[in-house]
Formats: C-alpha cells, sequence, structure tokens
C-alpha cells in the first residue's frame, strides 16, 4: 500500500488545527482523527471498494497489520496458538507468540481466529473471463478450408498471454478470494494451446498489478474446434506432436542461421512455434489439464515421447492412473471437483444408502422379471460405490506419497468448500488438504520462497477463519493479499454451502 | 462345384422342363417321402404333402396322389411352412441411403390413412433375395411419427398388392410416446461442464405432452366414430360428418375389426402402453419390437398382450445387462406365458429371420417354440391360421423344401411354393454368383490382367 | 470402512490379477486347429499364454487350472479385422487426407464392446479410423483383455502398421458433397477426386521421402545443410511407400478396387486389403492376380447405392479364385456371432468347415500380419481359444469360454451380469439405450458425427482445391 499523499490542504487545515503547540517544523506527525474527519477526497486504490468495511474515500493511514492472539498455522502440520503475525507492506515482518507489534499496526483481535497461508490456485482461469460469444458469431461468417484452418480458427495460440486478456473485476477474482485464493496460476480461455499461464495476485485494479510473473507455462487440453482440424483427440495430438517436432527443428535452424546466415535461406518463423522454444529449450512446464482416465494416458504417452517438462492437472478418474501416474514422477494438481450426487440419492436418507452398500452383491445375475429390484439396489450401491472413488483420490495420492496441488480448472467456485469438505471426509488429512492448497502449489510454481506459509520475509498472503478452515461451521473472515485486507462476512457462508448444495453438477 | 447348385440342376430335371428362365406356376404337386414338419401336428416322417392350386389338399404318411401330379421326391429332405416375419420394411425401400427409394415414413406425426400395402413395390430386388431362405411372408411396416400409418402383411410372391396380400390382414401402428431418458456413459468432467450440455426441454415435460397428444387424437377418433356410426346407421336429416381419413384409419381398431400394432422397447414405456390400451379397451393389440418384454414379462402375460420381439441379433438395452439378453429376451416372456412372434426389423437382410430364430432357440425359447414363433404364432396372432403358419389340409401352400434345419446355416431352401405357386429359386444374388463364379471361363484367349502379380 | 471394502471388490474383480499370461489345462475338447485339421477327445496345454502341447491325455503339471471340454469345441480366437470398438473417436473427418493420426492414440479401455466381442470369441480386433477420409489415420490392432485400464495394456504388441484409406461414397459425401449441407465441399466429390486425392498424396509422400534421403546424404558432409520442414502426415506416406505399414482400403465397386491397384502399383505399393469389397468378386481374378486380399461382410448389401449389386456369395466366389478371403464385422453388434457370419459362408457358396472358419481366424490373421501369433491352435502360438457348447457353424452354437493369453477374459457361467468396468456416478443407470442391429451398417452422416458432435463451436466451412496436405 502506497503511502498517504497529503494533500497541501490539509498542510493548511493542520496548520490551522494546531494552536501553539511546539512542533517539529516541516514534517508533522499527522492525527488521524482530524484526518478522518477532514479527508473528503482520496485517491485510493479502488479495490477498496471490494473490502466490505472500508470505504473508497477513507484514506489508509497504515501500512502494517497485526494479527494478534490468534492461532496461526505455519505451514501444515505446524501451527502455535496465541501468536501473532505482523506484515508491512505485503511482506511478513514478524511471527510468533511474542512477536514484537509496531507502534503503528493496524491491530486484529485474532481471539478465536485461526490464520493460514494464502490459497494458491494450481490452474485455474480466474481473471480470465469467457470469450465473448458475438464475436464468435462474428467469425462465423467468416469461411474457412475446414482441413487447413489458420491457428487461430483450430484453437492453436499458445503464444497468447494471460496479461492480455486478464479482466481485474472479473467476478470469479473475488468469488475464490473469499474462498481464500490469494494467488493462482491463470490460463487463457480457448480451445486446445489456448495461451501461455502466468502467476497472478487476486487482487489489483489492472492486468498489471494483478500479474505477478508471465511466461510460466503452456497450456494444453484435448479441446478441438468443432468443425476444423483437429476436431478429434487423435487430431489433436497428432497436431501437438507436429507442432512440437517442426519447433524443435527451427530452433536448430535459428541457430545456425544466428551464427551465419550466408548462403542460407530464412527459416520460417511464426508465433505458434516460437511459443515452444522456450518449452523445448528451458524446459519451461506445459500444464495438461485432463479430464478422465484416458487422458491422462494419453498426456504421459505424449510426455514420454517427446520429453517436455509437464504437470498433470485435473485427473478426475484419476483413481485409474495413480501408479502410473506416480511411476511417471509427473507433478500433479487434482481437479477440486466432485461429480454430483446421483438425483435417486438426494432422495434418500444416509442410513438407507448404507443399508444399500450393504447388501450389495459384486455377483448378481438377473435371471428373469423377479430379480429387476435386487438388480436396481445392486445398480444404485454400485453407483454410490463409483462416486466414492471420486471422493476418495485426493486421500489415494497421498496414501502412495504422490504429493499434489489443487487446481480449480472447470469447477465452480461456490463448489469448492463442499467438496473439500468430501475430500476431507472420505480420509484426506486436512494437513495434506492445506498442503494441496499452499505448500505444494507454491513450490510447484517457483514461489516456495515468497508463498506457501506463514514465514518471516513472505509475501503476506493470508487467509483468516474463524475456526478450522475445513470445518463447515466455520467460515473466512479476512483474507489478506500482498497486505491488501478483503474483509468478509459470515452471511456468505452460510448462503455459500447452501448454493452448493443446490446446484446440481 | 457347390452342393447347392448340384441340388437346383437335380431338381429342374425332375419338373421335365427345358424351359432356360424358370417360371412360377400353379399345378398339381406332390411331395413325397419328406420329414414334414406341421407344426400344428406334429413331425411326419416319410410323409408326402399334396398341393393343388393354393392349397394344401392332402398331408399324411400314406396319402392319394392325383393323377397328372409333378412329384417331387423328398428324400431325406424336409418340409416346412413358410416362414412369416412379423416385422420388416421390406418392399417398402430399396437402398437405404437413397431417399427416393424410401417409403416407409411419410411427413407428419399423426398419419395413420398411409396403407403400406399398396406402396410396397412387387419387383423389390430384395423379394426375391429373401424368400429363398423360406422367409414367404411378412409384415411390412411404415415408421416415423407417433401414428406412421396401416401396416399389411404380404406374401412374397405376387405381382399387385391384390395378388400379394395374405388374409387382408393389416395392422394400425402406433409408436407409444417414449420417455426421453438423460442417460449414457459420460457423467461427470472438468472443463467441459460434464452432464446434460443445456438440454432444450424438461424429458418429463416432453413425455407428458407426447402422452397427451396421443390421447387426444384418440378421443377425437372415437368420437369421430360415434359420428360415422351414428350417420351411417341413419343418413337422413343429418349432416354430412366431415371428411377425416386419420380418423377412418384409426376406426377399425375401436371397432375391433383391427390390430392396433403398439411399438415400444424400453421397459416404462411398455408398462405405460399396457395401462393405455387396457384404458382405452382397445380390443385388438399386439406390441413390437418389446425388448426390455423380459423385465415385465409377468405383466404382459397378465394383459393378455401378445408380442412380436425382435430382433435377436442386437446388443442388450442397457449397459449393465447381460451381453445376451436380446436373445434370451424372448425364451423369459415366454417362459412366463406370454405368447410371442419373432420379427427380424430388417428391410433388405429380411433373409436372416431363420437365424434370429436360430438364436432364440438357443438362448432358451426352444426349437419347437422358435419354429412356432416364425409360424403358426404370428397366423394365429392376426387370425390367419385358418389359411396359413402350418402344414395341414385346406390350408395355403405357403412352403419350402430344405435339406436340413432352417435355421442352420449350412441348410439350403431347393423348392419354394408360395401361394401354390412353384417359386423359382433365383436371385440376383444367385445370378451374380452364376455369372462370376468362373468369370472369364467364355473367353478362349486370356487377356493379360493388369496390374500385374507382385 | 466398508466402502473400502467394496471398492476394493470391485476393483479386484477386475484388476487383481495383473499378469497377463497363464497357464491352463483345456481336456477332452473337439479341436479345431483350422490349418491342421480337426481332433476330437483332445487336450490342449497352454504355459504362460502360449499353447505349448496338444495331444491326448496330457500330463497336468501341478497346480494348473483344468478345463473339463468333454463334448464342447475348442477353436481359435476370433479375428475381427475390421472393428471401431474400443475407441474414444473414429473419423478425423476434416480432411481428404489425415494419415498422420493414429487410433493408437485413442484407444478406450473401458468399452463393453470388447466384453460383449469376447462372449462371441472375439480375442483381437484391428480397430479402425473410420471411412470419411481418403486417406484415414492408422489403425491399432488389439487383444480383448478386457478389465485392464490402461490402453497401452491391450495393445497387440508386434503387430504391424496398418493404415485405412476409404474409396466411394463415403469420403465423397463427407467432403465433396458437404455443399448442400451450407457448408463448402473438398475435393474429392467423384469417384475420380478419390484417385487424385491418392495419387497427390502419394506423389508428395515420395518427394517429401526423397527430399529427406537427399538432406540425410548431403548432411553427413555438410553441416549446414538445411532439413525440409517436417510434415507428420507426408512422413506416414513415406512409410506407406516403404513398404512399412499395411494399406486396408474401405471400397465396394469393382471399378474403384481396380483403380486402387493401378495407383498401388504405379507407386511400388505391393500389400493391400479391400475392407468390404462387395463387387471384388466382379475383379477376382485382378485381385488375385496382385495378391491383393479381401475382408468382406457375410450378407450386407443394398443399404447404399455402391452395395446394390452385390451378392451373399461374394466371399465364397473370391476364395475360389484363389483371393485371401476374411469375414469381418465393423459393427458392435455383428462381431458378437461372427462365427454364425462365417458359417452363412456355407450357404453362399458351399465352403467347407475349415474353409468357412479360416475366414475369422487365419486368413484375417494373415492380413494382419500376425499369423504367427494367432489364427490357429498350433503349438508355440498365443493361447488365444474360445470354447462352443456345439460347433461354432452351427447357428446353436453358445459360446462359453474366451482365454486371451492362456488367461480366461469371459466365462458364461461364472461372469456377472453387469461387467462394467467404468460406472457413472451421476447418469441414470436405468437408460434404454438404442440397440444396434443389423441396420447399424447404413453408416450414413453417422461417419462423421464424431468428429463434428465433439467439441463446441461451429466454423463456417468454404470450397478448396488443395487435394493433400
Amino acid at each position: 500500500m502506497e503511502g498517504v499523499h497529503l494533500s497541501l490542504s490539509v498542510f493548511t487545515r493542520q496548520s490551522i488545527f494546531m494552536t501553539g503547540h511546539p512542533r517539529t517544523p516541516k514534517r508533522n506527525r499527522v492525527q488521524i482523527l482530524p484526518l478522518l474527519l477532514a479527508y473528503t477526497f482520496c485517491v485510493l486504490a479502488p479495490q477498496i471498494a471490494f473490502a466490505q468495511k472500508n470505504s473508497a474515500d477513507i484514506p489508509t493511514v497504515s501500512n502494517v497489520v497485526a494479527i494478534q492472539g490468534a492461532t496461526i498455522v505455519l505451514s501444515p502440520g505446524n501451527s502455535i496458538e496465541e501468536a501473532t503475525v505482523v506484515f508491512r507492506n505485503g511482506v511478513i515482518e514478524a511471527v510468533g507468540k511474542r512477536a514484537t507489534v509496531p507502534y503503528d499496526a493496524q491491530l486484529i483481535d485474532g481471539k478465536g481466529l485461526t490464520v493460514y497461508a494464502g490459497f494458491i490456485d494450481a490452474l485455474s482461469q480466474i481473471g480470465v473471463p469467457a470469450p465473448d460469444n458475438t464475436t464468435n458469431n462474428g467469425q462465423q461468417q467468416q469461411v474457412v478450408d475446414r482441413s487447413d484452418p489458420t491457428f487461430d480458427q483450430a484453437g492453436i495460440t499458445p503464444q497468447q498471454e494471460v496479461r492480455s486478456v486478464l479482466k481485474p473485476s472479473d467476478a470469479s477474482v473475488d468469488a475464490f478470494r473469499k474462498l481464500g485464493f490469494t494467488v493462482a496460476h491463470s490460463v487463457p480461455q480457448g480451445r486446445m494451446l489456448p495461451g501461455e499461464g502466468a502467476i497472478i495476485l487476486l487482487s489489483g485494479d489492472n492486468a498489471d498489478a494483478m500479474v505477478l510473473s508471465d511466461e510460466q507455462s503452456m497450456f494444453f487440453q484435448f479441446a478441438g474446434a468443432r468443425g476444423v482440424y483437429p476436431g478429434t483427440p487423435m487430431g489433436i495430438m497428432a497436431k501437438f506432436r507436429r507442432l512440437y517436432i517442426e519447433s524443435n527443428r527451427r530452433i536448430h535452424l535459428n541457430e545456425m542461421y544466428d551464427e551465419n546466415p550466408a548462403g542460407m535461406v530464412r527459416p520460417p518463423s511464426d508465433v505458434v512455434h516460437e511459443a515452444f522454444f522456450p518449452v523445448i529449450s528451458e524446459k519451461r512446464p506445459i500444464f495438461v489439464f485432463t479430464q478422465d482416465a484416458l487422458q491422462v494416458h494419453r498426456a504421459l504417452a505424449l510426455q514420454n515421447e517427446l520429453k517436455f517438462n509437464m504437470v498433470l492437472t485435473g485427473l478426475s478418474e484419476g483413481f485409474d492412473t495413480i501408479d502410473k501416474v506416480k511411476k511417471s514422477g509427473v507433478p500433479v494438481a487434482l481437479t477440486l471437483g466432485v461429480p454430483a450426487k446421483p438425483e435417486w440419492a438426494a432422495k434418500i436418507k444416509a442410513d438407507s444408502l448404507e443399508l444399500i452398500l450393504a447388501s450389495f452383491n459384486d455377483d448378481t445375475r438377473t435371471a428373469t422379471f423377479r430379480d429387476i429390484e435386487a438388480e436396481k439396489r445392486n445398480l444404485e450401491a454400485k453407483q454410490l460405490i463409483s462416486r466414492k472413488q471420486y471422493l476418495d483420490m485426493p486421500a489415494q495420492f497421498a496414501a502412495v506419497g504422490v504429493p499434489f496441488s489443487f487446481t480449480s480448472f472447470g469447477v465452480k467456485s461456490t463448489d469448492i468448500a463442499s467438496n473439500l469438505r468430501e475430500f476431507t471426509a472420505s480420509g484426506l488429512s486436512p494437513d495434506a488438504a492445506l498442503a494441496a492448497l499452499t505448500t505444494t502449489p507454491a513450490g510447484l510454481l517457483g514461489l516456495s520462497a515468497s508463498m506457501g506459509s506463514v514465514e518471516v520475509g513472505k509475501m503476506a498472503n493470508l487467509v483468516v477463519s474463524s475456526g478450522d478452515v475445513f470445518d463447515e461451521k466455520s467460515f473466512i473472515k479476512y483474507v489478506f493479499v500482498n497486505g491488501q485486507k478483503y474483509e468478509y462476512e459470515a452471511a456468505e457462508k452460510k448462503e455459500e454451502s447452501g448454493a452448493s448444495r443446490r446446484r446440481g453438477q | 462345384m457347390n452342393l447347392l447348385l448340384t441340388f437346383i440342376l437335380a431338381f429342374l430335371t425332375l419338373f421335365q422342363q427345358q424351359d432356360q428362365e424358370q417360371k412360377a406356376r400353379q399345378g398339381t404337386y406332390a411331395i413325397t417321402n419328406a420329414r414334414i414338419e406341421t407344426v400344428s401336428d406334429g413331425t411326419i416322417e416319410n410323409g408326402t404333402i399334396v398341393i393343388q392350386g393354393d392349397r394344401i389338399i392332402a398331408v399324411g404318411k400314406n396319402v392319394t396322389i392325383p393323377p397328372g401330379a409333378e412329384i417331387i421326391d423328398g428324400t431325406g429332405m424336409h418340409v416346412y411352412p413358410g416362414m412369416i416375419d412379423s416385422g420388416t420394411s421390406l418392399g417398402l425401400t430399396e437402398i437405404g441411403s437413397v431417399a427416393e427409394t424410401n417409403d416407409t415414413n411419410e411427413i407428419g406425426e399423426i398419419t395413420p390413412h398411409m396403407d403400406a400395402l399398396t406402396a410396397i413395390n412387387p419387383n423389390a430386388t430384395a423379394i426375391p433375395v429373401t424368400r429363398l431362405s423360406g422367409v414367404t411372408t411378412v409384415i411390412a411396416e411404415p415408421s416415423g411419427g407417433l401414428l406412421p400409418g396401416t401396416a399389411a402383411m404380404v406374401n412374397l410372391f405376387g405381382y399387385t398388392a391384390e395378388q400379394m396380400q395374405v388374409g387382408n390382414a393389416k395392422m394400425l401402428v402406433l409408436q407409444f410416446p417414449v420417455k426421453r431418458t438423460g442417460g449414457g456413459r459420460g457423467g461427470f468432467g472438468g472443463g467441459r461442464g460434464g452432464f446434460g450440455n443445456g438440454a432444450a426441454s424438461d424429458p418429463d415435460e416432453e413425455y407428458k405432452k407426447a402422452l397427451d397428444k396421443l390421447n387426444e387424437v384418440w378421443d377425437r377418433a372415437e368420437l369421430y366414430n360415434r359420428i360415422e356410426e351414428a350417420y351411417t346407421s341413419s343418413p337422413q336429416g343429418k349432416v354430412r360428418p366431415v371428411y377425416a381419413p386419420e380418423m377412418d384409419a384409426i376406426r377399425p381398431v375401436l371397432i375391433g375389426e383391427r390390430t392396433l400394432m403398439v411399438k415400444v422397447d424400453s421397459e416404462p414405456a411398455i408398462l405405460a402402453a399396457i395401462t393405455w390400451v387396457k384404458e382405452r379397451k382397445i380390443q385388438k393389440v399386439v406390441f413390437s419390437g418389446v425388448s426390455e418384454g423380459w423385465r415385465v414379462a409377468d405383466k404382459l402375460a397378465e394383459a393378455g398382450i401378445s408380442c412380436l420381439v425382435g430382433p435377436m441379433l442386437a446388443t442388450p438395452t442397457r449397459g449393465s445387462d447381460r451381453y445376451d439378453r436380446a436373445y434370451s429376451n424372448i425364451g423369459i416372456m415366454a417362459d412366463a406365458g406370454v405368447k410371442v412372434a419373432i420379427r427380424s426389423g430388417e428391410s433388405e437382410n429380411v433373409r436372416n429371420l431363420p437365424f434370429n430364430a436360430g438364436f432364440a432357440a438357443a438362448y432358451g425359447l426352444g426349437k419347437e417354440a422358435a419354429l412356432r414363433a416364425v409360424t403358426l404364432g404370428p397366423a394365429e396372432m392376426f387370425g390367419i391360421d385358418k389359411d396359413f403358419g402350418s402344414l395341414s389340409v385346406g390350408k395355403k401352400a405357403n412352403l419350402f423344401i430344405s435339406d436340413g434345419d432352417p435355421f442352420e446355416t449350412a441348410t439350403n431352401i431347393l423348392v419354394l411354393f408360395i401361394d401354390g405357386f412353384n417359386v423359382p429359386i433365383e436371385s440376383r444374388h444367385l445370378d451374380l454368383y452364376k455369372e462370376f463364379l468362373n468369370r472369364d471361363e467364355g473367353r478362349l484367349k486370356p487377356v493379360e490382367v493388369l496390374p500385374a502379380g507382385n | 470402512m466398508k466402502i473400502k471394502l467394496y471398492i476394493t471388490v470391485l476393483g479386484l474383480a477386475f484388476v487383481c490379477n495383473t499378469a497377463t499370461s497363464q497357464d491352463v489345462l483345456i481336456r477332452h475338447a473337439t479341436v479345431l486347429t483350422i490349418t491342421k485339421g480337426t481332433m476330437t477327445n483332445t487336450d490342449v496345454l497352454v504355459r504362460d499364454g502360449i499353447i505349448s502341447e496338444i495331444g491326448t491325455n496330457l500330463r497336468a503339471p501341478r497346480g494348473i487350472e483344468e478345463v473339463d471340454a468333454t463334448g464342447k469345441f475348442l477353436m481359435p480366437g476370433i479375428v475381427d479385422a475390421h472393428s471401431h470398438i474400443a475407441l474414444s473417436s473414429v473419423n478425423e473427418g476434416s480432411s481428404p487426407v489425415t494419415a498422420e493420426v493414429t487410433m493408437e492414440d485413442v484407444t478406450d479401455p473401458y468399452d463393453i464392446g470388447i466384453y460383449r466381442a469376447l462372449a462371441g470369441g472375439v480375442t483381437t480386433s484391428h480397430t479402425m479410423h473410420g471411412s470419411a477420409n481418403v486417406i484415414g489415420g492408422q489403425n491399432e490392432t488389439i487383444k480383448h483383455r478386457y478389465g485392464k485400464t490402461d490402453p497401452d495394456d491391450l495393445r497387440f504388441l508386434g503387430a504391424p502398421r496398418t493404415i485405412k484409406f476409404a474409396l466411394g461414397e463415403n469420403p465423397t459425401r463427407s467432403h465433396g458433397r458437404r455443399g448442400s449441407q451450407g457448408g463448402g465441399g473438398i475435393v474429392p466429390a467423384t469417384r475420380m477426386g478419390v484417385e487424385q486425392v491418392l495419387r497427390s498424396s502419394f506423389e508428395n509422400g515420395k518427394r517429401y521421402m526423397e527430399s529427406w534421403d537427399a538432406y540425410e546424404i548431403d548432411v553427413k558432409t555438410n553441416p549446414r545443410a538445411v532439413s525440409p520442414e517436417y510434415n507428420d502426415r507426408m512422413e506416414i506416406m513415406a512409410d506407406i511407400l516403404r513398404g512399412e505399414i499395411l494399406v486396408h482400403c474401405h471400397s465396394y465397386r469393382a471399378d474403384e478396387i481396380a483403380m486402387l491397384m493401378r495407383v498401388l502399383a504405379d507407386f511400388g505399393v505391393t500389400k493391400i486389403t479391400f475392407q468390404h469389397a462387395n463387387e471384388a468378386f466382379k475383379v477376382a481374378p485382378e485381385l488375385a492376380a496382385f495378391g491383393a486380399s479381401a475382408s468382406v461382410f457375410a450378407d450386407w448389401w443394398s443399404y447404399k447405392m455402391e452395395v446394390y449389386y452385390s451378392t451373399a456369395y461374394n466371399a465364397a466366389i473370391l476364395m475360389r479364385n484363389g483371393v485371401l478371403t476374411s469375414i469381418n464385422s465393423d459393427s458392435g453388434e455383428l462381431n458378437r456371432h461372427l462365427y454364425h457370419e462365417a458359417a452363412k459362408s456355407q450357404r453362399y457358396g458351399g465352403l467347407t468347415d475349415d474353409e468357412a472358419l479360416s475366414m475369422i481366424t487365419i486368413n484375417p490373421a494373415i492380413q494382419l500380419g500376425i499369423q504367427d501369433r494367432v489364427g490357429s491352435i498350433e503349438i508355440g502360438k498365443d493361447a488365444d481359444l474360445a470354447l462352443y457348447s456345439a460347433h461354432p457353424l452351427s447357428v446353436y452354437a453358445i459360446p462359453e469360454q474366451t482365454f486371451v493369453d492362456g488367461k480366461k477374459y469371459f466365462d458364461r457361467t461364472t461372469d456377472p451380469d453387469d461387467m462394467r468396468i467404468q460406472v457413472s456416478p451421476t447418469a441414470s443407470f436405468s437408460s434404454y439405450e438404442t440397440q444396434i442391429t443389423g441396420k447399424d451398417h447404413f453408416h450414413g452422416d453417422n461417419e462423421i458425427l464424431d468428429f463434428e458432435e465433439l467439441f463446441g463451436v461451429v466454423l463456417e466451412t468454404t470450397t478448396s482445391t488443395s487435394t493433400s496436405n
């Protein structure tokens, strides 16, 4: 937060208010109260408008915040009680039971509250609005040769930067921030190669303010552009291979040409292939989003063949691929999404569901019409068991020792809190869940030096919850992004859980 | 030289006919010393069957053969009633992908007056191809829409609708409304928003609308019936009823003169249809398709509804179903007491009806019941069993001679009688076989075959 | 927790046995070897997935699983030379030439169709690209190791590479005649266009191969030699020219069959299997002279104009004229009773038992280049076997057990009804699925449906005269 701008009028008013007190000449100590009363115009960042309790027209008076007497989870499995954390200008200055609170700190009573490191989303589209449909219609006027479309038409835009499409006022920013997310690895919207990912803060009034660092990654997903090449998964894979191999060839050509162009035809060049150069030469990672087990296998196949640096994300149905993923050593970011409860199950009490499971017989035969009811019970049980596999998945990855981050890609923000609770109810330890939201993604994205835990010197990205953040009864009271405070009401939390129960898939 | 051709030639010589092309003829024939499967009266070993005109005049072990009859020596052979396929679009379509040759599907949801009988092409190439398998009679059905039209049963020999029609057997086809299910294998997926990508309308609502429409049509048909009856019984002083050919087509069902053929396959649709036909007091009704009939076989039996089941050669209706469900479906229904017939649902491969029957037999129905389901069973269902469906005196001469069980692929049909006509064993398939088995044998000096071998 | 138990049960049911090859001793069967006659009351011993002994009263190694096959018939597992099961997608129909895509990339081991075919005695399937394109993608030969969830576990390791070509109405409809539906058409719209697409693709492939060969030589002495652009499509065309990929061509009319033989001869490609080839019987001598083989339907006809003048006697005529012939399914329904389809060649052409059975065993194996491994019951071959209640050529025969590499994957008496590996957590499980029946062969616009239905936005398309690349 920038220092307070003192206008000339303030000085003038100060002079008027101050009567006969000996003062140090130029720089006067400013009294907070008169300032609050007197100030009508303020040049402050509009992001304050999001914070519930701070009004935009009230000047900031302190760049230091101290949360006192709270339980502070320094990192998963490592917490201290009745402690204090102090951060100035967005950097943590002190943490501990006996941390010194500076005189100019804004004080927040942390009694009964728990402080966590701010959550990091390993792959998301936070801040990236959905593409405008009207422009697509405009594009439809233009005719294309579907066997040979332009890169744009085929959804191949790996050079696209998130910065240029980032919209700080997009609803997703606040929606995820109030869940505790402070930083995200956002990628553009698109088809198979939408563009480059950037690390963004969930705070800032323009794209440049939000972007912490771009050129972080290449994003790839198995989504073809309908009606043109490549339109199918095998087409996508073939196209990807071709782009990669041809880019590699061009790197060598460019090296030769740069060294000595004499007699050489100028190597072909375009932004699409150039986007692959850092992936090939500097091992910039490719984040691949997968929606089912087969896509995981296909991503691993491509990686095994072309040997690029890959991060697997999504992995719904990843339970069938755990061993292969573990063996590959590829870093993983699991989806925060879970399948909706089947319609019939939503109408039945929990203990009836237990009964259905108890009578499950893997060997059912339905010989005639007399066995129809038994068949139905069995199919119901199978469906419950199937759903359980999705809920158990993060716990299973933890159990085999594969560290993972979480990704919100493709998941509605209103579902995330309840989904996390379903994961923890299925055996994922809260520590592991927290790690997947903090330390592991920080490590994955190369941010460990400044984020992921509550430590002196790290960025003040914090989540302050009214209790255990994974508990249904808790709500998030504050979120700090780079020291910027966002305050939230408890009521929203209730509405949130109601909404996610109502919502289907 | 293959077995079939040998047999054909052998039998041709027995007829003392020297014509290059055979012509179908009625006359007096006696098939002697054959194993006769009557269906109605068991098996007759070393039996004789005598045909005169379009009828069977004698069948038994010791039978008087009229003088002048052409004798066909059936030693070692089998005689069966001509098979009946209770559901096809044979004759109504020539080439599936060429729209101009398809006459099964007229525009409009409510077209019960579309008459399949007169639209059948008696010269469809598939007709001779079909009858060589022993199928002599089929039901040809219109399709598409709620009330696609009126189906008809026809013999597979004849040059006009009048010559082909069988006992005036016609059925009004009703495609019973079905509720759309979300279904399928995909349920959960991240980015694409998975399940049910913004379905246009609620399936329950759609279904209700469709059912309401059916009831509305039927209500109106009933009203029309009352009006027509009142008018025809005493027209004096009454305003002439409006012209409504659709309602005219439904009338015969309402007054119990025509069978309603309800096309249903899924369990909920079958149950809804059972309730509906009961509510509407439909006097003559059969269900057609019935691929999930096994699930509600007891209800079908209880309601006394006959079923035209098939095809057997199809995949199960549910991913969780046993793999052989379509084969065993009909057997389970028969066990529960449902009267069944077999349909192939085919257009150009109705000749596979006997194989559908074979699979039905193997997977639970049994050979005897399977044979009945393609002969006397459907004949009884449509009230034509006085003339068709079995080999007994007085019935029409629809039958064939085979060298074995007609359900077995190795069996050949050697002689065919439809309506008493001795139909030649000829079809374009056989013609092509004869021409191309040894394509160049007529050529004196061979032309070099290009491109040359590798 | 109970849930964990049930999940383990589900998981174990399919995945417990990680070993894919096993031992088994099948006793007292009537063994139809296909290549070496029929033996009654004979035992077959399988060791580590390979047939190791065939004879009477074989000695049973300790601990081996025994199958009493008294009164039953043992046949090699059926090889289906034309199938589209176990694939996430079939047609990359956006371009008339897509040699670079491969079905290997989209194998789907979860498909229940794999099991249903096992229940019909099929153990190997040639899963193919669709027929929307003149030069389609590469195919993948798989074994029906149902229950494995890793696509790699289904691969028929060592099977030669193959590729799909298509002639006639399907590619001309998919590309040239789309104009009638508001989109633009691309060459080919006629059979003439099909030939030119083939010729230009081969010629471009040839020049690509030559330019890379020249570069490989040049770069040895000149480190500053510049390589030609990498083109994966042309790489495959070059591989075909080198004889490293077997061509399987969907075709119907006699004239187009002859056309392709001329084109292949012009480019020095010697191996070709014509798929479907309903009119192949009209050019049987030419096929025999070329050394081409055919993989046909038992009796499908008349669903399109190009199959109107065909005959069910096709397979028999071809065989009698010296053309290596197989019968395939091209259907997720027909592949469940290919033994019955093969039997039709006895009615339509009077083939002997062994001839009929060879159409679904050793002949398709030869066409796929895997005849050293499967296609007959011989010592040293893979133990891909199926047991039937009666002679498989009888309509009453019921397949009872099917083995792949000696491991039993289908058992009529012990398998539960619901054999799905993957159960959707949300879909309604009582939903009725439209059955695949004999009407399935009219591919129509379904040929390119999966390509167009897969992803969201539609773009208008236009006419282009480009014939390749």
